[in-house]
């Protein structure tokens, strides 16, 4: 957290937790959705962009916290994303190579489930970089 | 690189969060450029430098100096 923003704290709206954590409450309502057989196709396709906006949201809110972070903030954040990035990287190159080595179960390795696994890589990496620099 | 905020923190009787706030950043940015985990940019050093009305090349210098 930055000096600036512990002077003047973050309006709830301008909050990247609340917009993530309503894009993700809008996954899981999208996904309640689509799971549901008598459901018109339009409601479908609705439920599935429905998450859009929330997420851009949460993208321009977290670019403007990221402006009001101090200097060791962001490199903390560079540090996490780049681990991130990295750890998604081997995770979808690894999980390719599995597909033409084995057969994977679709339920337990597809994208619907794979994604989950990014956010605990940044996290991962939030975690290791803010120990590196206390 | 070798700083001397420690001490002139000190001198001030300044907490880390005083310091922080002096300057506009984290009280973790204190304490990592003090720990020497941490080599602050150019703008914060001229920052710390005006702060204590000191030269930069007095508060930080380079390891094997």
């Amino acid at each position: 957290m930055s000096a600036k923003s512990a002077a003047k704290p973050t309006p709830l709206l301008a909050h990247p937790l609340l917009w993530t954590g309503t894009w993700f409450a809008a996954w899981v309502g999208a996904r309640a959705v689509l799971e549901s057989t008598t459901v018109p196709v339009w409601a479908r396709v609705a439920a599935a962009l429905a998450p859009v906006p929330l997420a851009t949201m949460a993208l321009l809110t977290t670019i403007r916290g990221a402006r009001e972070m101090d200097e060791l903030e962001r490199r903390i954040q560079l540090e996490a994303l780049a681990i991130a990035f990295i750890l998604a990287l081997l995770l979808i190159m690894t999980l390719g190579l599995m597909e033409l080595a084995i057969t994977l179960n679709r339920d337990d390795w597809s994208y619907r489930h794979v994604w989950a696994m990014l956010p605990m890589f940044y996290f991962g990496g939030v975690v290791w970089a803010r120990k590196r620099y206390s | 690189m070798k700083n001397r905020l420690k001490v002139l923190r000190a001198e001030r009787d300044w907490s880390q969060a005083d310091l922080a706030d002096r300057l506009a950043v984290s009280r973790q940015t204190i304490n990592s450029i003090e720990t020497g985990k941490y080599d602050p940019s150019l703008p914060l050093a001229l920052r710390i430098g005006k702060l204590f009305d000191q030269p930069v090349e007095v508060i930080f210098t380079l390891d094997g100096e």
